[in-house]
């Protein structure tokens, strides 16, 4: 059984996605809010993360900009272009589509 | 938009890298930092942060290749790395890349002249529109044939011609067409009898002067125009620019010169014509027979122009259904249509020929190449071996075992590119004069052959092709195994030094030598047996004698002699060859022996009534004395069964013993188709007149009567010198014929024309052979030397322990040549089967000729033991301190 926290193959994409969409973020920042968000229940893995952002800004759903930090350090922020929004969309409405259905089988008796 | 990202990406390699740097210790720094918000010391708070972040290199790994053209950027930094392998060990480097370049500079030299012979297309404008069309029988067939089975007669061609849907132009030729070209001294020249459109199908304009029109087709003998090769022009009539509208003597009919063909263009075969003329004027080119009006003989062949648009399916559609329509007239018989790309050697049987072998070339180059490979594979393993340590790193840190073998295998692949590269150069640049001196070489009368084996696109794409693969495969193996290794012990280093760890890679060694001698071993067998052929062919007695004997050959029907005309001429040259100085006997002959000629028809048994095959000879009654071919039972001709075409018959002893086992063979008869009867009146000792190396065919002689002598050649026997002999014989022919052309050749030079073709195979086969004796020997010395230096530290061992140098000695040698022994038989057994193949080629050689079955294993083991002696004396001589302390 896989561990707690694990992140299925193309969910992460999902996730990264809706981290970006209240505004640009770092690596950091989007590990860190989706830690935050799901009540420190998901550990995004860096080697999973930063190959996923690269991914993600060549399929040009995203889009990097390096800028400074909160502690003034140079950091390489992430915010989600248009296709990435019409991409995050799509994703939302079908993962609620899916985990409705999967939800509703398993709490059949 | 993500492709141009990193086509950019690709140029700002360095860029990116720091970039991805910075962003991983931005947030190695973060989470350090929060880390030890939490209270967490500066040290652990650093740790910890690391542990949670896992292996940066991996990382950094997964983003690079989510960037880049991963597999181009790799292929290319696997380039450089191989590269720089490479040039780090210049001697290894050397002998792989030599060892391929032999291998693959032999095959692509085989196959530009197989490309050059018989896959090239025609050289005429547009040849990819052009397509040869055959006949194929099946079914109850009664047809008679001039040239290949396949041909189509005249009526069938104008069938054909007049309704098909799918040609532009439908041509017919008669290939092949020996003529004497009159003139102050005459010569025999070889052309065709084309159908008028014949120039303008092909799109070959002429040089000079104009090609045939429809109107020069129009009636049988109406119109004698030639056109003339640009070569014979030049050779025969000085390029003579007033030509056009002068007249030629071809056998003696008068043809006026209308044109002159393109530079360089000789027709469709690979023997180019001299001349074509309209194939309307086939009775006056060869006056003995009339082939236009028989409507079931095959003598032409169609070659077709298709139309544009039309697909070659759709040619094969609309010819079979005229084809259909033609076997209307010929029930129980159905006509098959072979319709191909039009080629030189393109008629089904010139196919079958070149292509079996062909077949047999290319396995034998192919298994040079095997050797070839084995021997770079070896090397490559051992050189595995060497860097087992760098290897079993890489994999401990979390490198790929894809990656790597992709690695070794680009090095692999850059190997077999340069030695391709290498040995095609090479091989283009000797095959045309090897073809040159081949051609040269060729017996007397065999005919003059143009062959183009320059490369082409599709040499260059089967070279290209073969390389690739041969890298990989030699590649491969050694790889795998290089990556499949127990790491812990390849890491410490002590994997190798002992027998009993070293035992994988040394097993796939041993097998790798094995298949090695095995291959070796089948061409060297092969080789030996195609040699002792050639020497048995040499020496061989066909039982009758040559000596002092001279042909003379003549052609008189063709010239337009009636029977009555050529019984004057016999009979005088007869008269006039006699009373040259030295001769003592003149005979003649319809062939003469060994002649590369064959008469056959069918006889019937008595009291049987199916018809069985004979080969026959029409000679004067003195032809066996000449030939000291002596009666075992009844007695030749007489003078008078001989003037009077007697049916007579003399049969050959294997003749005798086949149709009559056990009985008496004299007073035995036999009849002709037209239920003539003849009788046998003598059994002649069995010899190899007719096939050299045969001497079981059916084989009957008939008397050289009155009726028979247009078709007679000259046997005569000289005592004195044979040159003067010779030049009497032309003088008496051109006395009485100034025009005729005649052949007069000591009967001896027959027997080289039989022996050419085993000469050139046993020559590529022996050279063949000597390569791959060259690269398993090669083979076989770097396993031992390796296998030696890898085990010099056990060897100091034993000899510290009392071993002698005997022992060890023998200890190598028995682990060197077991594998060795192995391939030896393998190869060996292989061998018997290839050579039942081969007997059935070449005449005279037993499959299971002793001399090449045990001398040449024996000389193979014994280069191998050789191979295997000079490692193993190093080893003994290894000094036990020097060697313990041996890294």
């Amino acid at each position: 059984m896989e561990k707690d926290g694990d992140l299925m193959q193309g969910t992460l994409d999902m996730l990264v996605l809706k981290a970006l969409a209240r505004g640009a973020k770092h690596g950091y920042g989007v590990a860190e809010w989706i830690h935050e968000s799901s009540n420190d229940v998901l550990h995004v893995e860096e080697g999973a993360l930063y190959p996923a952002l690269h991914r993600l800004e060549l399929k040009g759903l995203l889009a990097a900009e390096w800028g400074a930090s909160e502690n003034n350090r140079r950091a390489k922020y992430y915010s989600l272009t248009a296709a990435g929004q019409k991409k995050l969309a799509e994703q939302a409405e079908y993962w609620r589509r899916m985990s409705g259905a999967i939800a509703r089988v398993m709490q059949t008796a | 938009m993500s492709h141009w990202m990193r086509v950019k990406a690709l140029f700002k390699r360095k860029q990116l890298d720091r970039d991805l740097e910075d962003e991983l210790a931005f947030h190695l720094a973060m989470r350090e930092a929060k880390n030890r918000d939490r209270g967490v010391e500066v040290e652990e708070a650093r740790y910890a942060a690391r542990r949670q972040f896992g292996s940066v290199l991996r990382i950094k790994e997964a983003c690079r290749e989510a960037w880049s053209f991963v597999s181009l950027e790799t292929t290319w930094r696997d380039l450089r790395y191989g590269a720089r392998a490479l040039a780090k060990n210049p001697g290894f480097t050397a002998v792989a890349v030599l060892a391929t370049a032999l291998g693959i500079g032999v095959n692509t030299g085989i196959f530009s002249v197989m490309n050059g012979v018989a896959l090239k297309l025609l050289p005429v404008p547009k040849a990819e529109q052009i397509v040869s069309v055959d006949q194929i029988f099946h079914g109850k067939l009664s047809r008679n044939v001039e040239g290949e089975p396949g041909l189509f007669s005249y009526a069938e061609y104008k069938n054909y011609r007049a309704n098909n849907h799918v040609f532009s132009g439908l041509l017919a030729y008669a290939p092949f067409l020996v003529a004497t070209l009159g003139g102050e001294s005459p010569k025999q020249v070889m052309g065709a009898e084309t159908s008028c459109n014949f120039f303008d199908v092909l799109g070959e304009r002429p040089a000079l002067g104009r090609v045939f029109v429809e109107e020069d087709c129009r009636a049988p003998g109406a119109s004698p125009v030639v056109v003339l090769s640009d070569d014979l022009w030049k050779s025969q009539f000085g390029a003579d620019p007033t030509i056009l509208g002068k007249s030629v003597s071809l056998n003696r009919a008068k043809f006026v010169v209308i044109g002159i063909a393109a530079p360089g263009f000789g027709g469709l075969d690979p023997w180019p014509s001299a001349f074509w003329a309209p194939v309307t004027m086939q009775k006056a080119l060869e006056p003995q027979h009339d082939l236009l009006a028989a409507d079931n003989t095959g003598w032409l062949a169609l070659l077709g122009h298709m139309r544009g648009g039309i697909s070659i399916e759709e040619v094969r559609a609309d010819m079979g259904v005229i084809a259909g329509r033609i076997d209307e007239q010929y029930p129980g018989r159905t006509t098959m249509l072979a319709i191909r790309r039009a080629t030189f050697m393109g008629r089904p049987e010139e196919r079958s020929v070149v292509f079996d072998i062909g077949a047999v070339v290319l396995a034998a180059v192919g298994l040079v190449l095997l050797i070839a490979c084995a021997n770079v594979a070896n090397l490559l393993l051992a050189r595995a071996s060497a860097r087992q340590k760098e290897i079993a790193i890489r994999l401990s840190i979390g490198g790929s075992r894809w990656r790597i073998v992709r690695q070794m295998l680009t090095e692999s692949v850059l190997i077999a590119f340069l030695g391709g590269t290498l040995g095609s150069l090479v091989a283009f640049w000797l095959i045309e004069g090897i073809a040159q001196f081949v051609l040269a070489h060729l017996p007397h009368g065999a005919p003059q052959l143009v062959w183009n084996v320059s490369p082409d696109l599709r040499v260059c794409g089967y070279s290209l092709v073969l390389t690739a693969l041969t890298g990989i495969l030699f590649g491969l193996v050694p790889a795998l195994h290089a990556t499949r290794q127990d790491l812990s012990t390849a890491v410490k280093g002590d994997g190798d030094g002992f027998i009993g760890k070293a035992a994988g890679g040394g097993i796939l060694r041993n097998a790798l030598v094995g298949v090695q001698v095995a291959v070796c071993m089948v061409l060297l067998i092969a080789a030996g047996l195609l040699m002792r052929g050639l020497y048995l062919a040499q020496t061989v007695d066909p039982g009758f004698e040559m000596k002092g004997i001279i042909q003379a050959q003549f052609d008189l029907p063709s010239q337009g002699y009636s029977t009555e005309k050529a019984q004057a001429f016999q009979r005088e040259l007869i008269a006039r060859v006699a009373a040259l100085p030295g001769v003592d006997d003149v005979e003649q002959a319809r062939v003469t022996p060994l002649g590369h000629q064959w008469e056959g028809t069918g006889l019937t048994l008595a009291g049987e009534t199916q018809e069985r095959a004979f080969e026959f000879n029409v000679v004067t009654p003195g032809f066996f004395r000449m030939l000291g071919m002596p009666m075992v039972r009844g007695r030749v001709f007489t003078e008078t069964e001989r003037r009077s075409d007697a049916p007579v018959l003399v049969v050959t002893e294997s003749t005798a013993r086949r149709l009559w086992p056990g009985q008496d063979a004299i007073g035995k008869t036999l009849r002709n188709d037209e239920k003539n009867e003849f009788q046998v009146v003598g059994v002649v000792r069995d010899s190899q007149a007719s096939h050299l190396g045969q001497t079981d065919g059916l084989f009957f002689y008939t008397p050289a009567g009155p009726a028979a002598q247009d078709r007679l050649q000259l046997l005569v026997h000289s005592k004195s010198g044979e040159t003067a002999t010779v030049n009497g014989i032309r003088e008496a022919v051109r006395a009485l014929d100034a025009n005729l052309i005649v052949d007069v050749t000591k009967l001896a030079d027959n027997l080289e024309a039989w022996r050419t073709p085993s000469r050139i195979v046993a020559a590529l086969s022996g050279v063949l052979g000597a390569l791959a004796l060259l690269l398993a020997s090669i083979g076989v010395h770097g396993v031992v030397s390796y296998g030696v230096s890898q085990r010099t530290r056990e060897i100091g061992i034993r000899m510290t322990l009392g071993a002698d140098r005997r022992d060890v000695m023998r200890l190598v040698l028995r682990q060197a040549l077991w594998p060795v022994l192995i391939g030896a038989l393998v190869g060996v057994i292989g061998c018997a089967a290839v050579s039942q193949v081969l007997s059935n080629v070449l005449y005279g050689m037993g499959a299971h000729d002793p001399v090449a079955f045990v001398g040449v294993p024996l000389f193979l083991l014994s280069i191998a033991f050789l191979a295997s002696y000079i490692p193993a004396r190093r080893a003994v001589r290894v000094d036990p301190v020097v060697a313990l302390r041996y890294e």
